[in-house]
């Protein structure tokens, strides 16, 4: 098991240094560079640059070597000091920035991850033992309605319905109040419901597709000899659910973890633009737009990372979860 | 016999049937499937037919109509009779108590809807010049009247029919998915089948970046791409690089799905057997390995399409995929941007509809696939 | 032999036991009618081809058939706890019947390979079936298990009570299962090919012990397969099944000096002996089962039958008729046809 864990460890730092060139190369894409958004920003509220003024900037950027010069620079300051960066459009370091928003982020992809599971995992085991039922067909027709959905419009949808019902517009995980006076206890249900609409919103296109993986896998073990052993054998219904079959059904549930993690973070991405939530999805849209490349190019590489990580994590989980994986790795 | 259901016909062209019939024969079967292939190709020929069955060019709008609601269509008429259908010109009326501008329906005149009316010139399949839509508007005196305008989904906040729109959107958005579902069908067979028949350093290499791509989360991933479209290019090459960006990250899926079938494969003992008969590389590749998981791949790319459907819609969304004047469902989605559009003119969510009914259909369709490709089922 | 067993108490008769199948196509029947007793201490030999319904009888007697299949007629089990009861009258997902499965009644399955969840410990899976059915200690729960997996063979048994499934070899899993069938010492074993996905000295092993264990623990056997060598040596009675139906039953002895009915004959002529010289051809039947959702009217087995009688075999269904003692058989080439050649306006199929 450790040699395993060792194993993989050890590929993932190439995997590592792939995905940070690859990043970086996509990130530095865009024609032109900061300064030249930077400058066609200002010209147009009527500031005037010279070519020296341009190339100055250029100059104290960094930005007229070659890009995998600057890769380079940014990778060594990342390893050495831990220096992800300059952000040209705070005027400060790309970490302070991301920190700003990080443990929300984390906090809402963490919550809604721990919901998906947790709202799926019953349902779908509840669909596969009343395969064709109406409770079947039903939460199936929803999941189905909620992954065909683009988030981001469900987002609108619900905020339309809540508007209508109650009149009231919630944007944002916070109210003004709560801004300005800091968060009380008092605030904790009101911030609660707030945080209602993004889980489902973000959450539901990734619970419905676990929904149908757990539903798919249940029957495929229900359709498995073994269940007929256990069955001949006087076993309860519960016993064959829950110990036999839920438990090889799992294993696919699990190595699908980490690809739920980047559902999320894709699906908060968009959502977060529109509701308004201060996380860190918007951030990287105004990044990309304005290039402001070592702040887009640390968050899409902290996203990925984390899915790497998630991935690395699973597949312990799963080869600890699964006997004929940790023999195979042990023998 | 009461206990047996007879069945006249001895199916012994059951067995004998080739797999892609099997196939076929399996999937009419699936209501679900083959209601989904029947409205997936009523909307690719509405896509293909929208200049004739839309009321409006894509470049016709009226100021006057700005987000306006669905025209309302009266069946009856003053007295209650029933009437060939007809509605009313909009017009504005200046309130002069509150300054504000109305717009009402002005009832002084009846245009009727009729069939097959003369309205903007177009091509044909960009062949045969004509300018006959499908309905449109005349007045009391049978002349088409181009000032009254039928907007059965309403009008958009530039003026123009939504519903036109809508079958121009289609053109785009349904077919972005496909061209980009067929290249990732094309670089997915060709590297998940380098790196599986090959093995070795390649196989790492592709495996490795397989991973790497694998691992961005998609949206972050489209957006960083499409932020390096340059601007003011034209709608066609926007739609090239869209199509482009989209099928960067669908082929990993089907390359792994490849890779590991030719690994599968390779130890098959058909597979052996033709070695051992003296067929060639290629042709063992082209003959045997292919054919045996194809139905596979095509289930794979099928429930792949909602993917870039949705893809599509999330970037012309943001603002970083398709522009106006082009059009696409996530273009016209653009303008429920924000809670107060969406409250004034719901209409607007109307393109929603055929986005989901499109992403459900391939949905539905690739499941059918799927039980039919099952040769166990 | 056979007069031994005659007189011995009946443990298990099935009565008329109708399987039916929810298919695309439609409802299939097929199970059309079975009727068999199992005695005391006997073994029963069910011998015929794939998909002729035995696994879907077999499966009835447990209630462990798939939802898609519906089972009627009576299975009469003489239960220790309930007395004689019709298993079918019980709720297939009730408490009775789980008392009777495992415990009373046990069953082996075709495929060692599959028939354990891979995701548990021998030791565990076995354990479990103690552990419902006979004590609630689990030392003492595992110390019967390890018994059984002793008796049954399996060297090295503690070792082996900790290993998983994907760690034995297919013999050594078969002997597993048996184990876990035998644990509860079952009044009814249910063999369902337990040699078929074995090799053949691994078969021969697999049978010398069910046999021995099968004297140990004084139960009745049901023996399922498709291979008649087997009957030979394990049973005392053989009924052959052919597309739903018992189409004859004796004796073993008997059946094997004196098959009467065309595909027993069939069956028996397709069995390699030693001595075949190599220019004799073996028997094979003609054709293959039909679809028992095109099943056309009259015996079964007409469109494959050397000895057909037309506008007799194609047109009634034959029913069991007793030609000797103990020997049924269901056959009008054999018995004669009671309603007469050629047939008149009554017809026995409907």
């Amino acid at each position: 098991m450790l040699k395993y864990i060792g194993k993989r460890m050890l590929l993932f730092i190439p995997t590592l240094i792939i995905i940070s060139v690859v990043i970086f190369f996509i990130i530095q894409l865009p024609p032109g560079d900061y300064v030249t958004s930077y400058v066609a920003a200002l010209s147009a509220e009527g500031e005037t640059f010279t070519a020296e003024d341009i190339a100055q900037l250029r100059l104290q950027f960094g930005l007229d070597d070659p890009w995998f010069v600057q890769y380079f620079n940014w990778v060594k300051n990342i390893v050495t000091r831990g220096d992800f960066g300059y952000s040209f459009e705070y005027g400060r370091s790309v970490w302070s920035v991301i920190m700003d928003r990080l443990y929300l982020t984390l906090a809402v992809s963490f919550v809604i991850l721990v919901f998906q599971y947790g709202v799926s995992l019953p349902i779908g085991i509840y669909c596969a033992n009343h395969q064709y039922s109406v409770g079947d067909y039903a939460l199936s027709f929803i999941g189905f309605i909620g992954t065909a959905t683009p988030n981001f419009l469900l987002a609108i949808i619900i905020m339309y319905v809540v508007y209508v019902n109650t009149g009231e517009v919630y944007l944002g995980l916070f109210s003004t109040e709560m801004l300005q006076n800091g968060m009380r206890w008092e605030y904790v249900p009101e911030f609660l419901g707030r945080c209602l609409i993004p889980l489902i919103v973000i959450g539901t296109s990734g619970t419905c597709g676990i929904i149908r993986t757990v539903r798919a896998q249940m029957l495929d073990e229900q359709a498995r000899q073994y269940t007929l052993t256990a069955r001949a054998k006087g076993c309860s219904e519960a016993t064959i659910t829950y110990k036999y079959c839920l438990r090889a059904a799992l294993n696919p549930v699990v190595s699908g973890m980490a690809g739920s993690l980047r559902t999320i973070f894709s699906g908060s991405t968009v959502s977060a633009i529109v509701m308004n939530l201060a996380i860190q999805g918007p951030v990287l849209l105004t990044a990309l737009k304005s290039q402001d490349m070592y702040l887009a190019g640390t968050i899409v590489l902290i996203q990925a990372v984390l899915v790497l990580v998630g991935t690395l994590l699973s597949d312990i989980a799963l080869a600890w979860l699964d006997p004929r994986i940790r023999f195979a790795e042990r023998g | 016999m009461a206990l047996f259901k007879k069945k006249t016909v001895t199916d012994e062209s059951y067995y004998l049937a080739s797999q892609w019939s099997l196939m076929w024969r399996k999937l009419k079967k699936h209501k679900l499937a083959r209601f989904s292939l029947g409205l997936l190709l009523i909307l690719y020929l509405s896509a293909l037919f929208a200049d004739f069955i839309a009321p409006y060019g894509l470049e016709e709008f009226s100021s006057l109509y700005k987000n306006t609601a669905p025209t309302r269509v009266y069946w009856t008429d003053e007295d209650g009779h029933l009437s060939r259908p007809y509605v009313y010109k909009l017009q504005k009326i200046n309130d002069k108590k509150t300054f504000k501008v109305i717009v009402s329906e002005d009832t002084s005149e009846k245009y009727y809807i009729s069939f097959f009316v003369p309205g903007i010139e177009y091509k044909l399949f960009g062949l045969i010049p004509t300018d006959m839509h499908l309905y449109g508007l005349v007045n009391e005196q049978g002349e088409v009247d181009r000032s009254a305008r039928i907007n059965i989904f309403g009008a958009d906040s530039t003026g123009a029919d939504i519903f036109s729109r809508i079958l121009f959107g289609g053109r785009v958005s349904l077919t972005i998915p496909f061209v980009s579902a067929a290249i990732s069908f094309f670089l997915g067979i060709l590297l998940g089948g380098i790196s599986g028949y090959f093995g070795g350093v390649v196989d790492n290499v592709i495996q490795r970046i397989i991973e790497v791509l694998s691992a961005i989360p998609s949206i972050p991933l489209w957006m960083a791409l499409s932020a390096a479209i340059p601007p003011g290019i034209s709608v066609s090459a926007m739609y090239l690089y869209i199509t482009i960006i989209l099928s960067f990250i669908g082929w990993t899926g089907l390359a792994r799905v490849v890779r590991g079938k030719f690994i599968a494969l390779r130890k098959e003992d058909y597979v052996m057997a033709a070695r051992l008969a003296g067929v060639s590389d290629f042709k063992i590749i082209v003959k045997h390995l292919v054919p045996g998981f194809l139905s596979y791949l095509i289930v794979d790319l099928t429930l792949g399409i909602p993917g870039s459907i949705l893809g599509e819609t999330s970037m012309s969304y943001l603002g970083l995929g398709m522009k106006a004047p082009a059009t696409s469902w996530g273009v016209l989605l653009k303008e429920t941007e924000d809670l107060v559009s969406v409250a004034q003119c719901p209409w607007k969510m109307i393109p929603l509809i055929f986005v989901i009914i499109t992403v459900l259909a391939f949905n539905f369709l690739g499941d059918g696939l799927r039980d039919a490709a099952d040769p166990y089922k | 032999m056979n007069n031994e067993t005659a007189s011995k108490e009946t443990i298990l008769e099935i009565r008329d036991l109708k399987v039916n199948i929810k298919t695309d196509e439609g409802t299939l029947t097929a199970v059309r009618g079975v009727n068999l007793t199992i005695k005391k201490g006997e073994t029963l030999g069910l011998v015929g081809e794939s998909g002729c319904g035995k696994s879907l009888t077999s499966k009835a007697i447990l209630g462990i058939n798939d939802k898609k299949c519906k089972a009627e007629g009576e299975i009469i089990f003489d239960a220790e706890n309930l007395g004689r009861v019709n298993l079918l009258s019980l709720n297939p997902r009730g408490k009775e019947i789980r008392s009777v499965r495992g415990k009373q009644i046990s069953m082996i399955f075709q495929e060692p390979m599959v028939a354990f969840s891979p995701m548990y410990t021998i030791g565990n899976q076995i354990n479990e079936a103690t552990l419902l059915h006979i004590t609630r200690d689990k030392k003492k729960a595992r110390e019967i298990s390890l018994d059984v997996m002793k008796k049954v063979g399996i060297a090295n048994a503690e070792k082996r009570y900790d290993q998983y499934p994907h760690e034995f070899s297919g013999g050594m899993l078969q002997r597993a299962l048996i184990a876990m069938a035998l644990v509860c010492s079952p009044r009814l074993l249910i063999a369902d090919e337990p040699t078929t996905a074995l090799d053949v000295t691994i078969q021969a092993q697999i049978l010398e012990l069910m046999k021995s264990l099968q004297k140990d623990f004084g139960m009745s056997i049901l023996f399922i397969t498709h291979d008649l060598g087997t009957v030979a040596r394990m049973c005392d009675r053989v009924a052959v099944m052919y597309l739903g139906r018992i189409v004859e039953s004796a004796p073993a002895v008997e059946i094997y000096k004196n098959p009467q009915h065309p595909y027993t004959r069939g069956l028996i002529g397709s069995v390699h002996k030693i001595g075949t010289k190599a220019q004799e051809r073996l028997f094979s039947s003609e054709g293959t089962v039909p679809l028992a959702l095109n099943l056309p009217a009259g015996c079964g087995f007409y469109d494959r039958c050397s000895r057909r009688i037309d506008g007799v075999c194609n047109v009634y269904d034959p029913q069991l008729v007793d030609i000797g003692q103990e020997h049924q058989i269901a056959c009008f080439a054999c018995t004669g046809c009671p309603y007469g050649k050629g047939g008149k306006e009554e017809k026995a199929n409907e």
